[in-house]
């Protein structure tokens, strides 16, 4: 069951590079959200049920409902519809991120630890990859704030293939902070598209000297 | 003691926001400030003990926590200044103060977290408080240098994270993974030396963006070169003493393991790149501000190198932290008078300041040699520390290419200076809009000699608690 779901998780991975449309993006980072509480949820399943709530509340409530709400009302208020400025095409955006992939998958089966989940660990590195990947390809800034929730997401499922159990009160300080980052940042970039008129990364440049 | 802290830190500054009232604000802010130096007298008192599971009080956090309750004490009356000059609405000045007290609790908390986890999340809260202060005005340019330092500075802490996470595989206990810099410091010599090494990069570059220092070092210098003066005294100073602070934590669990000249290797080569880099970009500076950011690049740039030497460089290193953070801290104050006499921050809009304001030329002046290291700054003193850690230790052309690079810097921040001082008076320069105030260089007087005397005679105490951050390491 777990396997489906990461290969799952790799092929929306895939997926955030052949689409243009914001929508796309939205519904993506959603389903990873889901996709994530189905991972956590098999794996962490003997987990207090404090803990277990934290999770669910990270996954289902955060990154699968709150967050995609919130970039769906960035996206209508700033009329968002397609991301055409991608700076590299896409087919050469899927080879190197299939690359990537295969790449991860050859070096994880290097890594001799036992307690990493190697089918986590594959597909979390390359998730963390492909998020920094999205970011450097593209110029507007929303899809700068998707690159790093994609980021987050492959921290998030690091953290499930090291099986690293946070304490209660640390897990919920690390879920609020993540939160309130990506709500400021989506605050700050209504206020650049009122204050600039425009979204595009190239365009905040007046601090150049 | 400290969960106290944070939660007095929190009324003040909630009941700062919620009641927009310059009394409120003054009693709020003067209170805070009380409080936090109460804090630091407690820690130093209850040095080396543990206050709840995540925090303690050790001496590199007590040394670190009082230089921001010095800098707290004159950011109160400089931002002061600062609102009568540029804000005048009592709304957005109770914002200011009541942001300004959260960040300072959320550094304090960065300096005393024993578990690396704290430390993340609070640094995540600095970044949050310092983006809301950068942009309180609402201008164009701050709007843009937030957002930059927001994202960049996210992504960094997402960066740190993974490393944070790569540290907890090897720090399993049957508890769970156990963060706590002590335990982590116990098993390190067990740990692989792989994910060690991938943690030891991933949290530096992480948090590169607070340290100042390549590769995240844009969006901090975007960020300083427009944020307020008293933010960025502030910012320029225990904001990166917080950055410091954190990547330490780290060094001193790699420490305990045969990997720790590798470490000082990476060390090496950040502080070279970052050194360099300040260096080419100080040749079209345009701004001072913006040359004070790369300043401060090139100090943390030298204390990386000299920790990069080992046991030899590091009281040089601690006592140029604290000696950067002192002078710094002043000569942002002061940029608020030269600001408020040209109502820019341009090189081009600026000139014939010793004529216009002589106590502050002075007080510029003595900034400007102090933070270049000439003779008597202590900074020369912790440079010559370095510099004789360098050639002992072996580092011969790297000595030099650093001695050649600070030259160069050397130059160009004196040029600007001759610039601001002895230039003709900008045509566009209207006296009648100047808002003066006697006492500003007050406060950058005693912070400058304060370092000059310490240079000679560093007080016992100091050098105690440097001592002891150095037995952390040993």
């Amino acid at each position: 069951m777990v396997i489906v779901l990461i290969v799952l998780f790799a092929a929306t991975l895939i997926y955030f590079f052949l689409s243009e449309r914001v929508a796309n993006f939205i519904w993506l980072l959603s389903v990873q959200g889901a996709l994530l509480f189905g991972i956590a949820f098999n794996n962490l399943i003997h987990i207090k049920t404090l803990e277990l709530i934290v999770i669910l509340l990270e996954t289902l409530i955060v990154k699968a409902i709150v967050i995609p709400w919130f970039l769906n009302r960035l996206r209508h208020k700033n009329q968002l519809k397609r991301v055409h400025e991608s700076k590299v095409p896409v087919f050469y955006s899927l080879i190197l991120i299939s690359a990537v992939l295969i790449g991860c998958f050859l070096m994880s089966y290097t890594i001799d630890n036992e307690v990493i989940q190697l089918r986590f660990f594959t597909v979390a590195l390359a998730t963390v990859i492909g998020g920094m990947y999205f970011i450097v390809i593209h110029k507007n800034i929303f899809s700068h704030l998707v690159g790093f929730l994609i980021i987050e997401n492959g921290a998030f499922l690091l953290s499930l293939a090291v099986g690293g159990e946070m304490p209660f009160l640390v897990s919920l300080a690390v879920l609020l902070d993540v939160l309130i980052a990506v709500l400021v940042i989506g605050v700050f970039m209504n206020k650049v598209k009122d204050t600039f008129d425009t979204i595009s990364a190239s365009n905040l440049s007046q601090l150049k000297d | 003691m400290i969960l106290p802290f944070f939660g007095i830190s929190l009324i003040l500054s909630l009941l700062i926001f919620l009641f927009p009232n310059r009394i409120i604000m003054a009693a709020g802010s003067i209170l805070f400030v009380i409080l936090h130096c109460l804090l630091t007298v407690y820690a130093y008192e209850n040095l080396g003990s543990f206050d709840t599971a995540y925090f303690q009080f050790d001496s590199l956090s007590v040394l670190l926590n009082a230089l921001l309750s010095i800098l707290l004490i004159p950011t109160i009356f400089h931002s002061n200044l600062y609102f009568k000059r540029h804000v005048n609405d009592v709304k957005n000045e109770s914002r200011f103060a009541a942001t300004m007290i959260i960040l300072s609790t959320a550094i304090s908390s960065v300096y005393f977290a024993e578990n690396i986890v704290v430390t993340w999340v609070s640094i995540e809260a600095t970044t949050l408080c310092m983006t809301f202060l950068i942009f309180h005005n609402r201008y164009e340019t701050p709007l843009e240098a937030a957002w930059k330092y927001l994202f960049l500075s996210s992504v960094g802490i997402a960066i740190a994270f993974l490393g944070i996470l790569i540290l907890a595989t090897q720090a399993t206990s049957p508890e769970g993974a156990n963060l706590s810099v002590s335990y982590l410091a116990s098993v390190a010599p067990n740990m692989d030396p792989f994910f060690l090494k991938t943690a030891f990069v991933l949290i530096l570059t992480g948090y590169s963006a607070k340290l100042n220092v390549f590769p995240f070092y844009a969006g901090t210098i975007d960020a300083k070169t427009v944020a307020p003066s008293p933010v960025n005294a502030i910012f320029s100073t225990a904001m990166l003493n917080a950055g410091f602070i954190a990547i330490f934590r780290v060094y001193t669990v790699i420490n305990q393991t045969p990997l720790n000249s590798w470490a000082q290797n990476v060390f090496l080569v950040t502080g070279l790149i970052s050194i360099s880099l300040a260096t080419i970009q100080l040749f079209r500076i345009k701004r001072y501000k913006r040359m004070f950011a790369f300043s401060s690049m090139e100090h943390v740039a030298l204390i990386l190198i000299a920790f990069s030497v080992g046991k030899v460089g590091y009281y040089a290193a601690l006592l140029h932290l604290i000696f950067h953070t002192l002078i710094k801290g002043g000569l942002f104050f002061q940029f608020g008078q030269v600001r408020a006499f040209y109502h820019s921050g341009w090189i081009k809009d600026t000139g014939a300041y010793l004529k216009l304001n002589g106590t502050g030329a002075l007080a510029f002046l003595l900034g400007i040699i102090s933070i270049t290291a000439i003779p008597p700054s202590g900074l020369f003193i912790t440079e010559y520390m370095i510099f004789k850690a360098l050639f002992s230790s072996g580092y011969i052309a790297t000595a030099i290419a650093v001695l050649i690079m600070l030259t160069i810097i050397l130059y160009i921040v004196i040029s600007k200076t001759m610039h601001l001082l002895f230039a003709e008076l900008p045509e566009n320069f209207k006296p009648e809009a100047v808002f003066a105030n006697r006492f500003e260089p007050v406060s950058q007087f005693v912070l400058f000699f304060a370092v000059i005397y310490m240079g000679f005679n560093p007080p016992p105490i100091l050098t105690e608690l440097i001592n002891q951050t150095i037995q952390l390491l040993n």
